[in-house]
């Protein structure tokens, strides 16, 4: 875009410079050309418009912007860009979108986006296995959530995230290892759904504690002591 | 009512020792209480009301709508360890507070607060008002320099440079005001308010010398627009970057009560001081008026000139160093100069309404 319009620039040069002459004067805020007498009084009575403004906003007590928030937690009004805890989108009946595609886990500046196959698929021929999320690394970029092909990422402004333990800051954002709402929905029955998936907590998994292994470091880095959980988790279990 | 200070007069005849001393000692207790009272109060009022001019709520928690806010403030401020660096020097660094809160002591000494509560009466106390007001930047310039640092020594140049050039103003406004009322006694000054406040009685010539004296006592006391002496933005925190604990609290401390005295001189002057609101011919008004107590009308009308300070504060962008120097020489002290020129027309020729 930035490109076209450079590219553009030296044909169109005559055009926007007529265009800038076409922009009324009137419109334009600039100090008013004034001898020493009129200046003071302009200025005066722009001190006094600021005053007028200000005391507005002092009387005027619906002005005020501030939340209280632990006290009003319960009507607590956030704007629409807050961006605060990611989550995976799940239907009514419990379901996502998620492809286990990668994009967003290659998007994600600081690989705190960790995508894990599940390694016997039921129903797709790649489905998806763990979600993990790691709060403790996420700046919160919105990249993975507009990277999405299939909308299935959304920052919610749940803030409140705080814990007593870094380990705690991780977690698996699907609901259940399993195909997508779209794949499932051609099984016969209910009872072949829930057959076909496996349910799991947020904590479930690979769900990893130290992050050596979902932030992408070649092998040969890692630490030579690896305990059961951390390997398992770098070969990825079978849900 | 025999005057406080007549009292003092006559002790040395009296030979009454023990009541000598046991007035000093109420009257420093009874202003320093008054000077931290003052200070609690106006911090709370200035954080509620900035607060309020930028659409937030200030100090909330503690206590109801923070009203206690203050009050932990200073206890946290009594509390912390009070640093003073390697390279300064130490019995400067430690004097400086003192010479700032004594200043401020000493200005609301001579106060009249109604027609006998005044601590000292004397004859020449506008003078003595303006003699300290000057001396209170000498706190200022020893502490900025004392810190041995670069940000504290610019900002205690600064408020050097701007008492200087403001102090003429502010004087030649004061000085119009002593020309019309006759005498520099403050309550003899407040006497010649009984017919109507010099602000609107004078012709104009007074407004103008109230516009001068808050234009340049805001300078006096180095709040924004003319915070140069600080100048958050610039100098981290201007004269007071090395202080903290209970020094850095006497420096604010004695910031608000600057801000209260020379509001209260400015109603002494402009706004009649104790001296109730009356009204021409109106019997029944002034009557009613007069029952309204000295104090509470000195306190109200005080208040009102404080508020105007903050409103002036919270609203108006700061000047640069040039613009400050410029707008006090080549505006603010010819029209002083001018103004003081008028008013003596007008003392001399009686012009002014009620003589």
């Amino acid at each position: 875009m930035n490109q076209e319009s450079n590219m553009s620039a030296n044909s169109k040069t005559d055009q926007s410079a007529s265009a800038l002459a076409q922009v009324p004067i009137e419109n334009a805020k600039r100090w008013p050309d004034l001898n020493y007498f009129n200046k003071i009084i302009y200025g005066a009575s722009s001190l006094a418009k600021g005053m007028k403004i200000t005391f507005g906003y002092l009387i005027n007590t619906k002005t005020v912007v501030t939340q209280q928030y632990p006290e009003n937690r319960e009507t607590l009004i956030l704007a629409d860009r807050v961006r605060a805890n990611l989550i995976m989108k799940h239907n009514e009946n419990g379901y996502h979108d998620c492809t286990s595609c990668h994009i967003c886990e290659g998007v994600c500046p600081n690989a705190s986006i960790h995508v894990v196959d599940r390694s016997e698929p039921t129903v797709s021929k790649k489905e998806l296995g763990y979600f993990v999320w790691r709060l403790d690394s996420c700046t919160f970029c919105n990249l993975c959530v507009m990277a999405c092909p299939f909308s299935c990422l959304e920052m919610t402004g749940q803030f409140e995230s705080s814990t007593y333990d870094q380990s705690l800051l991780v977690y698996n954002l699907n609901q259940y290892s399993g195909a997508t709402q779209n794949n499932l929905a051609k099984l016969a029955d209910d009872q072949a759904r829930t057959s076909a998936i496996k349910a799991i907590s947020p904590y479930e998994g690979p769900v990893a504690l130290e992050g050596y292994h979902l932030a992408g470091i070649p092998k040969e880095f890692l630490p030579q002591k690896s305990d059961a959980k951390t390997s398992q988790a770098r070969e990825g279990v079978n849900p | 009512m025999k005057s406080l200070s007549f009292y003092i007069h006559n002790l040395y005849q009296n030979q009454q020792w023990l009541d000598f001393i046991l007035y000093l000692g109420l009257g420093l207790i009874l202003t320093l209480s008054l000077m931290s009272v003052v200070a609690l109060v106006l911090v709370y009022a200035e954080r509620k009301i900035a607060a309020h001019f930028q659409c937030r709520l200030g100090p909330m928690r503690v206590g109801w709508h923070g009203t206690l806010q203050t009050v932990a403030d200073a206890l946290k401020l009594l509390l912390k360890e009070d640093l003073i660096p390697k390279a300064a020097d130490r019995f400067l660094f430690a004097l400086a507070p003192f010479l700032t809160v004594m200043a401020a002591l000493l200005s609301l000494s001579v106060l009249p607060f109604s027609l006998s509560a005044t601590l000292s009466n004397m004859n020449i106390g506008l003078l003595f008002l303006s003699a300290i007001s000057g001396y209170g930047v000498l706190g200022i310039l020893i502490g900025g320099w004392a810190s041995n640092n670069k940000w504290s020594l610019l900002g205690a140049m600064r408020a050097g440079a701007q008492l200087i050039s403001y102090e003429l103003s502010m004087t030649l406004s004061l000085l119009s005001i002593v020309v019309l009322s006759g005498s520099l006694n403050l309550n003899e000054i407040i006497a010649s308010q009984a017919q109507g406040w010099w602000i609107w009685r004078a012709h104009l010539v007074g407004f103008i010398s109230f516009v001068i004296y808050i234009i340049s006592s805001t300078a006096e006391t180095n709040r924004t627009p003319f915070d140069m002496a600080e100048g958050e933005s610039e100098l981290t925190a201007g004269f007071h970057t090395e202080y903290s604990g209970m020094r850095f609290a006497f420096f604010f401390l004695s910031e608000y009560v600057n801000l209260f005295i020379v509001s209260a001189i400015g109603s002494i002057l402009f706004l009649g001081g104790w001296m109730p609101l009356h009204i021409g011919e109106w019997e029944s008004f002034n009557a009613l008026m007069d029952f309204v107590p000295g104090p509470i009308w000195f306190l109200l009308k005080t208040g009102a000139l404080i508020f105007l300070s903050m409103w002036f504060r919270w609203t108006f962008p700061r000047l640069r160093v040039d613009q400050l120097m410029r707008f006090e020489w080549k505006f603010l002290l010819p029209l002083g100069l001018i103004n003081l020129f008028l008013s003596s027309i007008i003392a001399l020729g009686g012009f002014y309404f009620f003589p």
